[in-house]
């Protein structure tokens, strides 16, 4: 090829490869441009949603929680029979036996009125496991049950809370808060092969919480809540009672990011 | 918006819930699982009213292998597998005599722990139970 062809032949070349390149950043930006526009008309129409649904719920405040938690497990087995046995005494404690959960939560005012907090977070929750009754087969087997309880969970727990401010000390510095409401667990974790082979554990708990809370001048809020379990975690005929007391302090997510 | 929040909640739901897994495998399993590596000393048997105590005397056991091997006091060798026949658990097992001859027999589970073994099994219109333990 002649040496001037060659230079008109790498000229066309460039010339195409500059419009291609421009062509596709002009495609690139015009997608940037158009999902900036989707996202923002996303986020316009949810906050109107979000604004129109929740019209009651105002002066809202993110805060993140964590905390220890201290838990227990009522358990009535003796109406339940399976193939299985497990001794009591090697499964049976008294007390309550620590977990920790983390999350976040929103307060504010529920028409302009009522203070409020809607709780949502993850429970490693352990427990002590006792049991209220048992069956024997003398002289072959001592106190035993059908049922082996299993003692850790990981639950997502969603709660809404009722916040009374109860008129101690300078409330313009410290707030005591009395708060109830109730709270319901979802099992995330997998049940243990005792477990499987009826699918002993329900999927949901329902809890009622009632607790103290103190808030320092805004800096930070400590709590003690006590959740008494309303359902069994267990199917029937099983009665499992979960109790916990959950000991936590929660802080504006405005202050930590 | 609503209905999509509303219809989420109800999918999350039912994805959550709607998770089950066979009942049956996880039965067997934990009855396997509990009942080998395990000598199993035979302690009592109960025919009707009729109970005998091998407690503190020469009795029959009988070992169950992980690797599905079993073998027993009788001088029984073969293999073993847990079951589940229409709804009862029970322990198969294909075995020869110390003559070669084969002998194949099927117990029924009534209770297992980790450290006992009721089974039963029907002769002749009787039933007898066994009732074994792993520590002598």
């Amino acid at each position: 090829m002649h040496p001037i062809s060659k230079v008109i032949v790498a000229a066309l070349f460039l010339t195409l490869l500059i419009q291609n390149t421009t062509f596709g950043q002009t495609k690139i930006s015009d997608k940037k441009q158009s999902t900036a526009e989707a996202t923002q008309k996303f986020k316009k129409s949810f906050t109107a949603s979000w604004n129109k649904t929740f019209i009651n719920f105002t002066d809202n405040n993110t805060y993140l929680l964590a905390g220890m938690s201290f838990s227990n497990q009522g358990i009535t087995a003796a109406g339940y029979n399976s193939s299985f046995n497990y001794n009591i005494s090697d499964n049976n404690a008294g007390g309550y036996k620590p977990g920790y959960f983390a999350g976040f939560r929103v307060d504010g005012l529920y028409k302009r009125k009522r203070n409020y907090s809607f709780q949502v977070s993850l429970n490693k929750i352990a427990t002590a496991n006792n049991y209220k009754d048992a069956k024997s087969l003398p002289p072959f087997l001592g106190s035993f049950s059908n049922f082996k309880a299993d003692d850790q969970f990981l639950n997502l727990n969603i709660a809404l809370h009722y916040k009374k401010l109860l008129a101690i000390s300078d409330t313009s510095k410290y707030q005591f808060y009395f708060v109830l409401g109730p709270s319901l667990d979802t099992r995330l974790s997998a049940q243990s092969a005792d477990n499987l082979v009826n699918n002993n554990y329900a999927r949901f708990l329902l809890r009622g919480d009632l607790g103290f809370e103190f808030e320092n001048k805004n800096f930070y809020t400590l709590f003690l809540h006590y959740k008494q379990g309303l359902t069994s975690f267990t199917k029937s005929p099983i009665k499992t009672n979960i109790n916990s007391f959950e000991l936590g302090m929660i802080f504006k997510a405005s202050d930590l990011f | 918006m609503k209905k999509y929040f509303l219809y989420s909640l109800l999918a999350a739901f039912t994805l959550i819930s709607s998770c089950s897994k066979d009942t049956t495998l996880a039965e067997t399993s934990l009855a396997k699982k509990m009942i080998e590596e395990k000598v199993w000393f035979l302690d009592y048997s109960q025919t009707g009213t009729l109970t005998k105590t091998y407690i503190g005397k020469a009795t029959y056991y009988i070992n169950f292998l992980k690797n599905g091997d079993t073998q027993d006091s009788d001088g029984l060798n073969g293999i073993y597998s847990v079951e589940k026949i229409s709804g009862q658990l029970q322990i198969h097992v294909n075995a020869t005599t110390s003559n070669g001859n084969s002998i194949e027999y099927i117990y029924s589970i009534v209770s297992v722990g980790a450290s006992n073994l009721i089974l039963s099994y029907t002769l002749s219109g009787k039933t007898t139970q066994l009732y074994f333990a792993n520590k002598r």
